[in-house]
C-alpha cells in the first residue's frame, strides 16, 4: 500500500476492512517463527508493529485520557468549591435549564452527524463526509454562541468568576469544555479543508478517526457538566 | 498473552483476534449509521429523563442526585459502546485496558480530593474567618 | 507595547546574576560563533535540530539534562555555601535572591534536569530493546523535545531578564498569589512549566503508544526487558499525572491572570486544594523519574552479573504495583496540614505498603548478584552504589510515612536529606549508570572506565558526607530553606556539609574529564563489535554507533532476553545466521515542526510573562498556522535503498564474525 491513497475507484469499505484485518497486530508475537517465515523489513511491519491507522488512533485515545484528566481536575475544584458562594449568588439562582437543555441539544446531534460523517468516510463518499461535518460544526458553533450568550448574560448581571471561589470553579469548568469545543471547531474546519483537497488519502483517514474521538469525548464531558454543575446543582 | 501463541484459531489463520483503535472498526457503513442511530435514541432518552427528573417531584427529593449520577453513567456508557466502538471483545483489550486506567485516575483525583477537602474543612477554620481574626 | 518589560527588569545592581548572565551570553555566543565559522549549521538542522529519529532526540534529551544538571549543582553550591557562612551574619546572597536560588534549584533539577534524562534514555533505549524502528510518532517526539527545550530556556532567561519565582520549586498559594506576588517571577515558573508539561505529555503518549502497538515479531509481554516495562509504567503515569500539573497550574495562572478565586484565601478561594492537586501530580512525579531508573539497574545488574534478572516476572508485577498505587499516596507529603486522623492514617499506610513493591525489586537485585560472576564496571559501581544509598533512602522515607513522625520532621532538613537520598540514590545515579552502559551504542566508543570510577567513589563519598549531617541538623530542629542561621550549634554540621559539596565538584569534574579524555581516546575506546559489555537485550545486536534505522531485518524474537539467545546460538554453532533478504525501509522524513513549534511556545510564553499580549496573539497565530501548513505536507517517508541497507548490515556481520573467529581462536568457544 503507497502513500498516494487508493486507487481508481477507491476499494469498497469491506475490502479495505479485510486488509485492515490482514495488518492484524495481535499476530504479532503469536505467528510461528520458523525459519521460512518471511519477516518484512519496510518498517510498515506486516507482522512486527501495528499498522499506522491503528498506532495513530490508540495514541489519541491515550491523549484523551490525559485530556479527561485535566477535566476531572476541574470537576475535583468544582465540587469542592460549589459551597463557596462568599456571599454571592448560588447555582440555582445563576442556571437557566431551558438553554442548558438546547446546548445539550446541539452538542449531542454534532455527535450524532459526527459519526454519520465518520460513516460516509468509511464509504469513501466525499459528498456527505462533508457535509456531515459541515452540520457537525454548525451544530458545534450553536453550542458555543448559546454557551457565550449564557457567560455574557452573567457578566451583565455582574455574574463574573471573580465574584467568588463557587463561580470561579463554574466559569473555569464550563469555559474549559467551550474552548474544546472552540478549538475542536477550528479543527474540524482544518480537515474539512484538507478533506476537499487531498481527498481521502490514509493520513487523512487517521486524522478524521481522531477527530471523531475527540468530539465524542467533548460530549461525554459535557454529560457530566450538564449533570452535576447544572442539573445537581439547580436543583441543590 | 503468550496463551494466545498456540491459539489454533490464530495459527489456522481465523483472525478473530483482531485489533482495533477505539472509534474505529472495519464494519461496513451501514453498521455506522446503526450504531449512530441507537446511540443517538439512547441518549436522547437518557438526557430527557435526567432534565425531566430534575425538576420534577416524582421520586423522593433526596435520590434525585444519585438518579441523575446513575443517568449520567449510563449515557456515558452508551456514548462509549455506540459511538466510540468500545467493546468488550479480544479486539479491544488495549483500549479497554487505558479506559479503565483512565477511570481509575479520574476517580482516585475527584474522589480524593473531595474526601481530604470535605475532612480539612470540618476539621480547620474556614480560610475567610481566619483572615478576619488577623489583626 | 511591551507590557511590563523595561530596562529595570534586567538586574543591573545585582553582580551575581548580571555576572552569571554575561558570562552565559558570551559562552553562548562563543558556541554560536564556532558553529557558524566551522560551517556546521547545514549538519546540525539536517542531522540534529530537524531529526527525527529517535536515538538522536534521546541524545539531545540527555544533553539538555546534563547542562541542566549542572545549572541546578550551581544553585545547590550557592545554597550550601550561603548557609555556612551566614551562621549569625546575613551571608553574601540576600532573601529575595536566595529564595529565587532555591526554588530554580528544585525546578531545575526536577522537571529540566532528571525528567529529560529519564524522557532521553527512554526515548533513546526503547525502540532499541523492541526491535523497531522508532517511537510511533517521531515528529510528535521531535516536538516534545523543543518544548521541552524551549520551557528550559525560559527558565534560564528568567535569570537575565525579571526574576524567577521566591516561592519554592512547588509554587503554594497564597503566596504564589498576585497579593502576595505581583512580580513575574512565579509567571515564568508557570508558563516554563506548562511549555515543557506539554512536551513531557507528547512523548509519555508516544513511549505507551510504542510499547503497547509496536514490538517486533515475537517480542509479546513478557519478553520485554524489564526497562521497557519500566518505562511503559512511567509513562503511564505521565500521561494521568501531567494532565493534573497542567490543570493545577492553568487554575494558578486565572487567578493571577485574571482575578481568579481558585487558591486565594479571600471571597471563597481555597489555597490547600492546591497543595492538594499539586500533589497529586507530585507524587507520581517521583515515580515518573524512579521507574525508569528501577529499568537501568535491572539492565545493568544482569549484565555485569552475567545471569539472567532474578525473579522476572516478579519483578514486572512489582513495576505495575508501584505504578498504580503511587497514584494513591499523595498525601503523605501535606500530613500537617489538618486533615482528620482517617485521611492521615489511609495515605499514612498506603505510602509504607508501597515500599514493599521497592523491597521486592532490591531484593531481585541482590539474588541476581548471587552466585553471578560480577563484573565491577562503571555502571556496576553505580548500581551497587545505588542499593546501599536508596536502602537508607527508603527507610527514612518509610519514616516519614508515619504520620506522627511526620509531624516532628515535616519541612525540616531530615526531608530535604530523604527526598535527595532517593533522587540522587535512586534517580542520578542510574542515569550516570545508564549514560555509561548506553554511551557506545550511541557514539560508538566506550567512556574512559578510570575517570568514571574516580566520578563514581568521589559522588558517592560527597553525597554522603553532604547529607548525612543534614539528617542530623533536621533531628536537631532546622526548617529547610534557611537565608540565614541563629543557631551557632548547628555550625559543624553545616561545614561537614559543605566539605561533602566540595567532594561533590570534584566528582562532576571527574565526570567532565571523562567525557573530554573519552573523546580524545576515542579511537582506544572503539567499540567495534557493537556489544561492549556481553548485552542481553536487542540493542547490543545492533552495531555501534546504532544505525539510524536500528535494525536491518526486524529481529525475530524467540525468548526472553532476546539478544543473548542469538548470541548463544552463533557461539554454540561457531557461524552467524544466513544471511537475511534485505528489503528497502521506509524511514520518516526530518521536519522542522519541532523547532518551529517551540520557537513560537518560547515567544508565546516570553509574551504571557510580561502581559505583551499582542506578541502573544501573533505567536498562537504562527504556532497554529505553521502546524497546518505542516499538516498539508503529503511526503512522510523516504525509502532507504536496499544496498544501502545491505552495506551497512554486512559490516555489522562482519564485525561480529571477526570476534567469533577472535573468540574461537582464544579458546573460548566450546
Amino acid at each position: 500500500m503507497t502513500d498516494t491513497g487508493f486507487p481508481a475507484g477507491g476499494l469498497p469499505a469491506s475490502a479495505e476492512a479485510i486488509r485492515r484485518v490482514r495488518e492484524d497486530p495481535y499476530r504479532l508475537g503469536h505467528r510461528a517463527h520458523g525459519p521460512e517465515e518471511p519477516v518484512a523489513g519496510t518498517g510498515h511491519g506486516a507482522t512486527g508493529p501495528a499498522s499506522k491507522r491503528i498506532l495513530v488512533g490508540y495514541g489519541f485515545w491515550i491523549f484523551l485520557l490525559s485530556d479527561i484528566v485535566i477535566f476531572s481536575c476541574f470537576f475535583a475544584a468544582f465540587a469542592v468549591q460549589h459551597g463557596a458562594t462568599a456571599g454571592g449568588p448560588t447555582m440555582g439562582q445563576i442556571v437557566d435549564l431551558r438553554r442548558v437543555a438546547f446546548e445539550t441539544a446541539a452538542l449531542l446531534l454534532s455527535s450524532y452527524t459526527c459519526m454519520l460523517s465518520f460513516a460516509a468516510t468509511n464509504a469513501k463518499n466525499l459528498f456527505w463526509t462533508e457535509a456531515f461535518l459541515l452540520l457537525t460544526g454548525l451544530l458545534g458553533l450553536v453550542f458555543v454562541i448559546l454557551e457565550l450568550m449564557e457567560f455574557i448574560d452573567l457578566a451583565g448581571r455582574g455574574i463574573t468568576p471573580q465574584v467568588s471561589g463557587m463561580l470561579t470553579a463554574f466559569f473555569g469548568l464550563v469555559g474549559l469544555h467551550g474552548l474544546h469545543v472552540t478549538l475542536g471547531g477550528m479543527w474540524l474546519a482544518t480537515m474539512m479543508a484538507q478533506v476537499f483537497i487531498k481527498g481521502f488519502r490514509h493520513e487523512i483517514v487517521h486524522r478524521l478517526i481522531c477527530f471523531n474521538l475527540f468530539w465524542h469525548a467533548l460530549d461525554i464531558v459535557w454529560i457530566g457538566i450538564f449533570t452535576i454543575v447544572y442539573l445537581m446543582g439547580s436543583g441543590a | 498473552m503468550s496463551h494466545l501463541e498456540t491459539d489454533p484459531q490464530v495459527e489456522a489463520g481465523a483472525f478473530n483476534r483482531l485489533d482495533h483503535a477505539p472509534g474505529d472498526e472495519p464494519e461496513e457503513a451501514g453498521h455506522w449509521v446503526r450504531n449512530a442511530n441507537l446511540g443517538l435514541g439512547f441518549s436522547i432518552v437518557l438526557t430527557a429523563a435526567a432534565f425531566f427528573l430534575a425538576g420534577s417531584h416524582l421520586i423522593y427529593g433526596p435520590v434525585i442526585p444519585v438518579a441523575l449520577v446513575v443517568l449520567a453513567i449510563a449515557q456515558m456508557g452508551v456514548h462509549l459502546v455506540f459511538f466510540l466502538h468500545i467493546t468488550t471483545g479480544p479486539d479491544n483489550t488495549n483500549n479497554v485496558l487505558a479506559l479503565a486506567f483512565g477511570i481509575l485516575v479520574v476517580f482516585l483525583i475527584v474522589a480524593g480530593s473531595i474526601w481530604i477537602m470535605d475532612h480539612l474543612t470540618h476539621n480547620m477554620m474556614p480560610m475567610d474567618q481566619m483572615m478576619q481574626m488577623q489583626p | 507595547m511591551f507590557g511590563k518589560l523595561d530596562l529595570s527588569a534586567i538586574p543591573f545592581s545585582q553582580p551575581i546574576p548580571l555576572i552569571t548572565s554575561i558570562i552565559l551570553i558570551l559562552v553562548i555566543l562563543g558556541v554560536l560563533a564556532i558553529v557558524t565559522v566551522k560551517g556546521w549549521w547545514p549538519y546540525l538542522w539536517r542531522e540534529w535540530i530537524t531529526s527525527v529519529d529517535h536515538k538522536r532526540i534521546g541524545v539531545m534529551y540527555c544533553l539538555l539534562g546534563v547542562v541542566m544538571l549542572i545549572r541546578g549543582f550551581a544553585d545547590a553550591i550557592m545554597m550550601r555555601t550561603q548557609q555556612a557562612v551566614a551562621i549569625d551574619a546575613p551571608g553574601y546572597l540576600p532573601p529575595e535572591h536566595y529564595d529565587q536560588i532555591f526554588t530554580a534549584h528544585g525546578t531545575i533539577m526536577i522537571l529540566f534536569g532528571a525528567m529529560p534524562l529519564v524522557l532521553g534514555l527512554m526515548n533513546f533505549v526503547v525502540p532499541l530493546q523492541l526491535g523497531v524502528r522508532d517511537v510511533a510518532f517521531p515528529t510528535f517526539n521531535s516536538v516534545g523535545f523543543w518544548l521541552t527545550a524551549s520551557g528550559a530556556l525560559l527558565v534560564n532567561v528568567s535569570l537575565f531578564v525579571g526574576e524567577f519565582a521566591r516561592t519554592g520549586w512547588l509554587p503554594y498559594p497564597p503566596l504564589s498569589e498576585t497579593a502576595y506576588t505581583p512580580g513575574v517571577g512565579v509567571d515564568y515558573y508557570l508558563w516554563a512549566v506548562q511549555i515543557s508539561g506539554v512536551g513531557t505529555l507528547i512523548t509519555g503518549i508516544n513511549i505507551v503508544t510504542t510499547v503497547l502497538k509496536m514490538r517486533c515479531p515475537g517480542m509479546d509481554y513478557l519478553r520485554m526487558p524489564v526497562f521497557c516495562w519500566t518505562a511503559l509504567s512511567s509513562s503511564l503515569l505521565i500521561v494521568a499525572a501531567f494532565p493534573v500539573l497542567t490543570a493545577t497550574l492553568a487554575m494558578l495562572t486565572l487567578d493571577r491572570y485574571l482575578g481568579f478565586h481558585y487558591f486565594t484565601n479571600t471571597a471563597g478561594g481555597n489555597p490547600m486544594m492546591f497543595v492538594n492537586l499539586v500533589w497529586a501530580w507530585g507524587h507520581p512525579e517521583v515515580y515518573i523519574l524512579v521507574l525508569p531508573a528501577f529499568g537501568v539497574f535491572s539492565e545493568v545488574f544482569s549484565t555485569f552479573s552475567g545471569k539472567p534478572l532474578f525473579g522476572y516476572r516478579s519483578m514486572v508485577a512489582a513495576t505495575l504495583f508501584i505504578c498504580v498505587v503511587s497514584m494513591m499516596v499523595w498525601l503523605h507529603h501535606f500530613f500537617t496540614m489538618g486533615a482528620s486522623a482517617a485521611v492521615n492514617t489511609f495515605f499514612g499506610i498506603s505510602s509504607s505498603i508501597i515500599a514493599v513493591g521497592t523491597g521486592v525489586k532490591i531484593y531481585n537485585w541482590i539474588f541476581t548478584m548471587y552466585g553471578g560472576r560480577v563484573r565491577f564496571e562503571v555502571p556496576m559501581l553505580w548500581s551497587m552504589g545505588f542499593i546501599f544509598t536508596f536502602i537508607i533512602g527508603g527507610l527514612t522515607g518509610v519514616l516519614l510515612a508515619v504520620p506522627p513522625a511526620d509531624f516532628l520532621t515535616h519541612n525540616s532538613m531530615f526531608l530535604v536529606a530523604h527526598f535527595h537520598n532517593v533522587i540522587v540514590g535512586g534517580v542520578v545515579f542510574a542515569i550516570f549508570a545508564a549514560l555509561d552502559y548506553w554511551f557506545p551504542k550511541a557514539f560508538g566508543f566506550r567512556l574512559h572506565p578510570g575517570w568514571g570510577k574516580a566520578a563514581f567513589w568521589l559522588a558517592f563519598i560527597g553525597f554522603w558526607v553532604t547529607f548525612t549531617p543534614l539528617y542530623i541538623l533536621g533531628l536537631q530542629g532546622m526548617t529547610r530553606r534557611l537565608q540565614h542561621i541563629n543557631f551557632p550549634e548547628w555550625a559543624p554540621w553545616l561545614y561537614v556539609s559543605l566539605v561533602g559539596v566540595a567532594i561533590l565538584i570534584l566528582g562532576v569534574i571527574s565526570q567532565v574529564v571523562q567525557l573530554v579524555v573519552s573523546i580524545r581516546d576515542r579511537e582506544k575506546l572503539r567499540d567495534v563489535t557493537g556489544d561492549p559489555w556481553d548485552g542481553r537485550s536487542l540493542e547490543w545486536a545492533t552495531p555501534s554507533p546504532a544505525p539510524f534505522f536500528n535494525f536491518a531485518v526486524m529481529p525475530n524474537v524467540e525468548g526472553e532476553e532476546a539478544y543473548w539467545g542469538i548470541k548463544r546460538r552463533a557461539v554454540e554453532t561457531q557461524q552467524m545466521g544466513p544471511e537475511p533478504k534485505y528489503e528497502p525501509i521506509e524511514m520518516p522524513v526530518n521536519s522542522p515542526v519541532g523547532i518551529y513549534t517551540a520557537f513560537f511556545s518560547t515567544v508565546f510564553g516570553f509574551a504571557m510573562i510580561w502581559y505583551i499580549w499582542w506578541l502573544a496573539a501573533v505567536a498562537f497565530v504562527a504556532a497554529f498556522v505553521g502546524f497546518v501548513v505542516f499538516a498539508w505536507r503529503d511526503v512522510h517517508e523516504f525509502e532507504v535503498p536496499v544496498e544501502e541497507v545491505a552495506r551497512i548490515d554486512r559490516a555489522r556481520r562482519a564485525a561480529r564474525e571477526a570476534l567469533l573467529r577472535r573468540l574461537a581462536e582464544q579458546g573460548a568457544l566450546p
